[in-house]
This record gives structure tokens, C-alpha cells and sequence, in this order.
């Protein structure tokens, strides 16, 4: 009988994140048509779409109204101040990619008449108050994408 | 339309089971079909199997198949897998029953499965943050902790619930636990070890928490006429109700009250013909400890805003307004997503044969529901169980 192999097989210490385990969207026009919200990102002006049919605001932002399905959407400014509804702090249990943020905070902020979930950037969740103001903030990963947070921060006098 | 009956069913043992994914299938497949008399594989013509994320746990999709050649069953109707993140169960057993009720089978399995334990639990972590609306909510780390905290934190800061109320919910579901010998907790847990269980996300401690666990069960549904071919004690379907409103955090009705739970209630109360008085047993979807009292508001047990003192007053226990998750609930048994549903519902037909151990059995419940809930609680679903046909 011949004597079975056993061989050793080697695989890569390292591997790229995919980009579906990636948390940040592919932005570019080439990968999406909601593009523009980022390039406005990138000038520091927090967008999203109005149909210029029956008026509506859609968040997230969108290429069909899911209100009356039309295709003719403008970009409007949401504002750079919003005012925090509920917020949180990832303690224990965060996922891939966050784990080294821990512990950050969360909360749903009221902008532009939408209610949005964002991180919430400088504070402790001692620090924080239901209904405090809190500034737009763009973080820029090192490829160029973009997206937006909130700082917590007051504003020095 | 015609009646339909669950006839039995089984279960694994849940939590952290040293055991894969397919092996949790096969020991529930045998428990479930050694429950039912005179039952072939080979008769089962339809199969439907709840399961929220086997491709990012397990890396494995068209799982359905995989069950019926574990558990040889060869569907000759329908077969499909059935997803609705933690509520995938119901969905099952929904479908199953739509096609027993339509003359489209004859015979069906609902089935549920989730292995949720992975070497690294971050990647477990990682897998929640999708239920929500990944590129925008997800990204920032919103899974499920963080957003029912933020839930809890704002029923607290409008109704005056305190953390105490929160704890009671956990106190009883782990009580009653104790005496479900499939439970992954079967220890008490008093009110002082929820406040000293690790900070999750504020409010949350873990014990405010559902469990990461590994489980499988399924049951077998047959047109009611034919139901006393398999068992002396079957159990009827007599009524649902399902309702979803939005999915991102913006498109919610309310964090506060869960509007589509309300609408699923009256739906399921008009089709079963029942009052909220009738419902002997709940099974409720207690994924947090927040989500209990706020169902306990939902329902229209207590008035809104007044479910923390519903809970301190006792009336979720059984002998109290309802018998709410005599179970054990999500927070004793463990949560395997998509076999949550069917342990519910397995436990219901349990308590209407008398099988249940003397500490946790409602005596004489004639109906019970069974509720799940699902992504940012934008999605409700119930379904109403008879003892006896009505």
C-alpha cells in the first residue's frame, strides 16, 4: 500500500477587507448615483434628496421618489446643526472595524426635519443631554471616501 | 381556506452548543419527528425554513435543501428558506401555514435553525450590524444593543420607566427559564445581578440582553381535519397579524410606540375572533428587557407609557393579567434567531398538553400567541393558537 501524503498547505497571514464587509459605501459615480451626496460631503454640506414633483424629503437619499415614483429629485442642504433625540455608548459587543473605537457613542439626531443615526463624536455618554446641540463633522478615510458624524463639543468662548 | 393544525414538533437544547449548524438540524429533525405518530418524511410536501443569516454565520446559502436532505425530507410542493431576521421562524410557519390553508400541500414542516457561536464573536457582532440599514445606520455601529437602548433610554425619559422595572422583566423570563430543561440560562437571576451584568450600552446591561445562542426546532402542520391521524393533541391556528412600517432609523412610526405591533394586534384579535381577554398565554418577543414592557403596552395589557409599573405590579406572571413568557422568553431561553419562532411556538403546543413543568404551566389556557419582532421593531408579526378548533 501506498503511504498517504500529508502535506502542509500555507495561506496568506493578511487578506484586504472585501468591500462588502467594508462599512463604507463605494461613493464614486462609477458605483452608485447618489454620488453627489459625497462630493457635498467633501465640501462640508450635509445633503439629501426633495422630489421636485410632490415635495418630499427621503432619507436615505434616494433616485426614485418612494412617494409618487418620480425620477426628478433635487439635492437640498439638511444644515450643519442638529439636536440629539437619544444617544448611546458601544461598550461591549462592537462589530469588526469598531472594535478599537470602543467605547464611541451613537444617537439619533434631529436635522433638517429628519431623524437620523450618527456616531457622536468628542463626548462621554455622562456628558451628553437629550436635546443638545450637536455639530456636523466629515471623517475622511484614507482612500478619500467621506462621511459624516457629529461632534459633541461645545464650542469654546 | 382551510383549517390548519400543528400536530408536534422538537427542539435541540440552546446556547453555546459545541455542535455545527447542520448537526443542530439533524438532532431537532429526529426530535420532531419522533413527536409525531405515524409521520413519513417522505409525506412531508412542503418545507419552509426560517433562518436570518446562515450565509454570514455559517457561509452557507440555500440552506433549505440542506435541511430536507438532512432530515429526508423530499418536498414535492414548496421549498424555500425564510428570512425576517429574528422573526425568519415566523415567517416559516406563516408560509406552511398559507400552504396547508390553500390546498397547495398537504403536509408541512416549519423549521428553524440559527448556530450564532463563531470563533471570534466580533464577526458575530459584524452580522448584526446589517439587520439595520447597513451603508446608513449600520455604519455607525448601530446593531441591536444600541438601538434598544436608545429605545429604552427615551421610554424612560417619557413614561418615568426605570432601570428596576427593565430588571423585573429579565428577574421573571429567568425564572421561568429555570424550568425549561432546553433553556440556555436556567439560573434566577435577581434584580442586583442585572445591574452588576456588564454596561452593554446604556441603559442596557448583558442581562437586559437576549443571548447569542445555537438552537434548532421545527413543527409539522396538517390540514385540522386530518390532525387526530397524528397526535391526540394538536393544536389550531386560528388567527394572525403582521405590520411594518419603514425600515432606517428616519422612516420609523416611533421609536417609543411600536405603531406596527398595534396593527398587528387588532389584525390578529379580528381574524382569531378573540378578544385580549381571551389570551391565556403570550409569548413575547423580549429580545431586551424594554421590548417586554413596551409590548405589554402594544398588546393594551397596560396603558401606554404605564408598562414598567405593569411589570413591578406582577401582572405579566401567570395567575396575573396575562401569563407573559411562561416560556422562559428570549432573555432565559436564548435567542437563536431563526428557530426563535418555532421554539415559541413548540412550547405553546407544550403548555396545552399539559407538558410543562408544574412551576411555569398555565392551567386550562385554551389560546395563546406567540410575537416576534424584527430589524428596528419596524416589523411585527403574531399568530394566534386554539387547544381546541374553533
Amino acid at each position: 500500500m501506498k503511504k498517504v501524503e500529508f502535506e502542509k498547505l500555507k495561506r496568506p497571514e493578511t487578506i484586504k477587507l472585501p468591500s462588502m464587509l467594508d462599512f463604507y459605501p463605494l461613493e464614486d459615480e462609477k458605483n452608485t448615483r447618489i454620488s453627489p451626496f459625497f462630493s457635498n460631503l467633501k465640501e462640508r454640506r450635509l445633503t439629501t434628496t426633495r422630489c421636485e414633483e410632490c415635495g418630499k424629503v427621503l432619507w436615505p437619499p434616494r433616485i426614485v421618489c418612494s412617494s409618487c415614483f418620480s425620477d426628478d429629485l433635487e439635492w437640498i442642504d439638511l444644515g450643519t446643526e442638529g439636536e440629539l433625540y437619544a444617544f448611546t455608548e458601544m461598550r461591549l459587543g462592537a462589530p469588526l472595524g469598531f472594535v478599537d473605537d470602543v467605547p464611541f457613542c451613537i444617537g439619533i439626531v434631529k436635522i433638517g426635519g429628519l431623524s437620523i443615526s450618527a456616531r457622536i463624536d468628542n463626548a462621554k455618554y455622562e456628558d451628553l443631554k437629550i436635546g443638545q446641540k450637536v455639530q456636523l463633522k466629515v471623517v475622511e478615510l484614507d482612500d478619500g471616501r467621506v462621511f459624516y458624524r457629529f461632534d459633541a463639543a461645545k464650542e469654546t468662548p | 381556506m382551510r383549517r390548519v393544525a400543528i400536530v408536534g414538533g422538537g427542539a435541540t437544547r440552546c446556547g453555546k452548543r459545541e455542535a455545527t449548524w447542520r448537526e443542530l438540524v439533524q438532532e431537532a429533525g429526529k426530535a420532531m419527528f419522533e413527536d409525531v405518530d405515524n409521520i413519513s418524511p417522505k409525506e412531508v410536501d412542503a418545507l419552509l425554513v426560517g433562518a436570518a443569516q446562515p450565509e454570514r454565520f455559517v457561509f452557507q446559502v440555500h440552506v433549505a435543501p440542506m435541511v430536507a436532505e438532512h432530515l429526508g425530507i423530499t418536498p414535492r410542493k414548496v421549498i424555500a428558506t425564510t428570512e425576517l431576521m429574528c422573526a425568519s421562524g415566523q415567517a416559516a410557519i406563516r408560509y406552511a401555514w398559507a400552504c396547508i390553508a390553500s390546498g397547495m400541500a398537504d403536509m408541512a414542516v416549519a423549521f428553524g435553525v440559527e448556530k450564532m457561536y463563531m470563533p471570534d464573536m466580533a464577526e458575530a457582532q459584524t452580522n448584526m450590524t446589517c439587520v439595520l440599514d447597513r451603508e446608513w445606520d449600520g455604519i455607525n455601529g448601530l446593531s441591536a444593543p444600541p438601538f434598544f437602548a436608545m429605545t429604552a433610554q427615551r421610554h424612560m425619559y417619557e413614561y418615568g420607566t426605570t432601570k428596576e422595572q427593565m430588571a423585573l422583566v429579565s428577574v421573571k423570563n429567568h425564572h421561568y427559564s429555570t424550568m425549561n430543561p432546553i433553556a440556555q440560562f436556567q439560573k434566577e437571576v435577581p434584580v442586583e445581578s442585572v445591574f452588576k451584568s456588564p454596561m452593554i450600552a446604556p441603559p442596557l446591561n448583558l442581562f437586559d440582553c437576549s443571548g447569542i445562542t445555537d438552537g434548532a426546532a421545527g413543527v409539522v402542520l396538517v390540514p385540522a381535519d386530518r390532525a387526530k391521524e397524528y397526535t391526540d393533541t394538536p393544536m389550531y391556528i386560528i388567527g394572525s397579524g403582521q405590520a411594518n412600517i419603514g425600515n432606517a432609523i428616519n422612516n420609523l412610526a416611533s421609536i417609543t410606540e411600536w405603531i406596527p405591533l398595534k396593527l398587528a394586534v387588532e389584525e390578529t384579535l379580528k381574524t382569531a375572533k378573540i378578544t385580549l381577554k381571551e389570551i391565556d398565554i403570550a409569548e413575547l418577543h423580549d429580545c431586551f428587557t424594554i421590548s417586554e414592557i413596551m409590548e405589554y403596552e402594544a398588546f393594551g395589557w397596560a396603558k401606554k407609557g404605564e408598562g414598567g409599573k405593569f411589570i413591578e405590579n406582577g401582572e405579566p406572571y401567570i395567575g396575573g393579567t396575562i401569563a407573559a413568557n411562561p416560556r422562559g422568553g428570549l432573555l432565559g431561553c436564548g435567542h437563536p434567531l431563526g428557530a426563535t419562532a418555532i421554539l415559541q411556538t413548540l412550547d405553546i403546543l407544550h403548555q396545552f398538553r399539559g407538558d410543562v413543568p408544574k412551576g411555569r404551566s398555565v392551567s386550562d389556557a385554551e389560546i395563546a400567541v406567540t410575537h416576534n419582532l424584527s430589524g428596528a421593531a419596524n416589523v411585527h408579526s403574531i399568530l394566534a393558537y386554539s387547544r381546541t378548533e374553533k
